[in-house]
């Protein structure tokens, strides 16, 4: 043999034993996969820390965290389901939960409750992910949506939390300015995102509020009922003091109007915004002297405030790879000091679920929970009194009885109901009439129509 | 062994052949297929039920919006494309200076990504910070901000990026993320796409796709013949 050729047979060798080295080390190592929705950078990064020590511990596993947007999330858990091979560990709404879980596709989550201790979970938590006497779901973090609105100018107007919607119009009527004088408005008195998900979060909220249910115990939808007749004449007029426009605008984009001083209210805000209002908005403004919160008020047929909940639960999936080793992986993302590292990259918005951390010295220490304290107090008022629930569930039996609510949301009926009133001056009767069929088509459909 | 040259051409197109019918024919015709069930998008449950789906659609007040406003979207984009096309391609074979400089410009819109495109228009046309209104405003051409992602003017603004992008259904759908004003920009292919990927109703979401494929081929047919037409003279 020749030198030369020596020589190629060598380098082919090694370069074929790394081969088989890399893939034996990956094939020794049990990959489980991860898609959570908490795309921003901090929170990246902080999940990216925790994997980092859990790997070190357990040498043998590899943990792929993924990113995604919500937009893309349902759609991507379905056809991994469908294509047989989901991941071992997801966030989502706790109505999907709901969902996949009457369909059989998930896994309990009992070890890692009884490993955080169910004592130390608060009640509120326990109520999204538990199904019968297992839980299906746990809960990443919890917060709920805020009403939060320009405490300088309604200062200067003298205006009080409303209590009511006709306050809350009043207010609005109030917080709608011309500050130049030129009969042109340039503060609006409200806003909301037009998305389709947050006109859903809305009207549950609104009809949580106004002593409503979105659908009867046969599944039947109730739109066309005075409850959201009432709903669609509020949202009518409170519209008219909203920016020209506001049903083409997305979170970003209306929470934008707000710091940006282009709107006094916003309805549909979350504690997260107060990072925004840090970023964003002049320094001076950026603290609660100029934007705080106020309890959400109620509607003429209802006596108390309702919010929506924000609180995706990790699901553990049926059919996937390495659930015992996803378990382990979830029993280590609670414990307090990396819980606490999650926690912190998004403080006004991501509320423990365990008391032990709530009440834990390092949590309560974090800078910026001192700094907007009050957005917190509003959020714990809500939890601790019952009155935030997740995305269009009404009353908690919803989360099991109404698995269908998850394509309620994706079907844009609801946020379609609102245009029609709000921007095409349809009568609120009428346009509940029209969604009021569409919905009764969609639950039949989907086979769930008992009358 | 001498090989025929009719087989080494036979051998020579069979992968191109193969992947068209994996990858095109299949699909389609499964499409049609699926069109005469009641299928949940992603799990095996399905029924048939012959011409339903077609016979709902056309009872569908919906569907004929979304017709409606593909079509008004179409015309709109095809004939702006071709017009300023034309008109660019005339401009840019005309010797000046910095002709090739402002090739670099015309092609812009082909290197950036939908996604990115989408949300600099976003910001470019926002009502209230937005530099479109602002630029409008300064030299006195509006009086108040125009909404340019609200209900009255959001076709106009996904005219006017899909003119710029040479971009179809993303650009529909990316600009509204299924937002309020979507409503109002619902065309076919977004309808289809709802149906299938939010309703879960796959055998609707076929229909409506095989509907469309009708629409393209009758299109087509008559656009050839005229064509040939033209040719005769």
């Amino acid at each position: 043999m020749s030198r030369k050729k020596r020589y190629k047979v060598i380098i082919g060798s090694v370069c074929l034993f790394l081969l088989v080295l890399a893939g034996t080390s990956l094939a020794a190592r049990k990959v489980i996969n991860v898609w959570h929705t908490e795309t921003n950078p901090l929170s990246r990064k902080a999940i990216a820390n925790i994997v980092e020590r859990f790997e070190k511990l357990h040498p043998d596993i590899k943990v792929e965290a993924e990113a995604l947007a919500w937009g893309d999330l349902e759609g991507k858990i379905m056809a991994a389901l469908a294509a047989g091979s989901p991941p071992e560990l997801s966030h989502g709404q706790p109505i999907t939960c709901a969902a996949l879980q009457a369909k059989g596709l998930l896994l309990p989550l009992d070890d890692v409750v009884k490993h955080i201790g169910e004592d130390n979970i608060w009640d509120q938590i326990k109520k999204v992910g538990k199904y019968g006497d297992h839980y299906f779901g746990l809960v990443h973090a919890a917060g709920t949506s805020l009403l939060i609105y320009r405490k300088d100018l309604a200062k200067k107007k003298g205006l009080k939390n409303p209590k009511t919607w006709k306050d809350l119009l009043h207010n609005a009527k109030e917080l709608t300015l011309d500050t130049n004088k030129d009969r042109k408005t340039d503060i609006y008195g409200v806003t909301i995102p037009g998305d389709n998900l947050f006109i859903n979060i809305l009207l549950g909220e609104l009809t949580k509020a106004n002593g409503g249910i979105l659908f009867d115990d046969q599944n039947r939808p109730q739109f066309t009922s005075k409850c959201m007749i009432e709903i669609l004449e509020f949202l009518k007029e409170l519209t008219e003091y909203m920016p020209p426009g506001w049903e083409g605008h997305g979170y970003r984009e209306t929470f934008a109007n707000m710091y940006g001083a282009k709107a006094s209210m916003m309805y549909q805000g979350y504690g997260r915004g107060a990072s925004l209002i840090e970023e964003y908005a002049p320094k001076h403004m950026a603290n609660t002297d100029y934007f705080d919160v106020w309890v959400k008020p109620h509607g003429p047929s209802g006596t108390k405030p309702a919010a929506q909940v924000d609180e995706e639960p990790w699901m553990l999936f049926k059919g996937c790879k390495h659930p015992q080793e996803a378990i382990e992986f979830l029993k280590f993302f609670y414990q307090d000091d990396n819980y606490l590292e999650y926690i912190q990259t998004v403080p006004i918005h991501f509320f423990p679920v365990t008391k032990s951390l709530r009440r834990s010295k390092a949590y309560q220490d974090t800078p910026m929970i001192k700094r907007w304290k009050g957005w917190l107090d509003v959020q714990e008022y809500y939890l601790d009194n019952d009155l935030v629930k997740p995305t269009l569930v009404i009353d908690w039996k919803d989360m099991e009885t109404k698995p269908y609510l998850m394509e309620i949301l994706g079907s844009g009926i609801l946020k379609d109901m609102v245009m029609e009133v709000t921007k095409e001056n349809v009568p609120p009767r009428k346009a509940t009439e029209k969604a009021q069929k569409r919905a009764e088509e969609l639950v039949k459909d989907k086979g769930y129509a008992k009358w | 062994m001498k090989v025929s040259s009719q087989k080494t051409g036979i051998i020579l197109i069979a992968p191109s052949v193969f992947l068209i019918c994996a990858l095109l024919v299949y699909p389609v015709l499964y499409g049609v297929w699926l069109s005469f069930f009641k299928k949940h998008s992603f799990f095996p449950e399905q029924r048939f039920v012959g011409l339903a789906n077609y016979l709902y659609l056309l009872r569908d007040s919906e569907f004929w919006m979304s017709l409606w406003y593909g079509t008004y979207y179409s015309v709109s984009t095809i004939v702006l494309q071709i017009v300023i096309g034309v008109i660019a391609a005339l401009i840019l074979n005309e010797a000046f200076r910095g002709r090739n400089f402002v090739r670099g410009v015309v092609l812009f819109p082909y290197m950036i990504p939908t996604v990115v495109a989408i949300i600099l228009w976003k910001w470019l046309l926002n009502d209230q910070f937005g530099l479109i209104n602002y630029l409008l405003l300064a030299v006195g051409i509006i009086e108040d901000p125009l909404s340019w992602m609200g209900k009255d003017h959001i076709m106009t603004s996904l005219i006017i990026i899909s003119v710029w992008e040479f971009t179809k259904f993303d650009t529909v759908w990316l600009l509204t993320q299924g937002g309020g004003a979507e409503k109002y920009i619902r065309t076919l292919p977004v309808f289809a796409y709802m149906r299938t990927f939010m309703y879960y109703q796959a055998g609707l979401g076929s229909t409506l796709a095989v509907i469309m494929f009708g629409i393209l081929i009758a299109s087509t047919t008559v656009y050839f013949k005229m064509f040939r037409r033209e040719e005769g003279i």
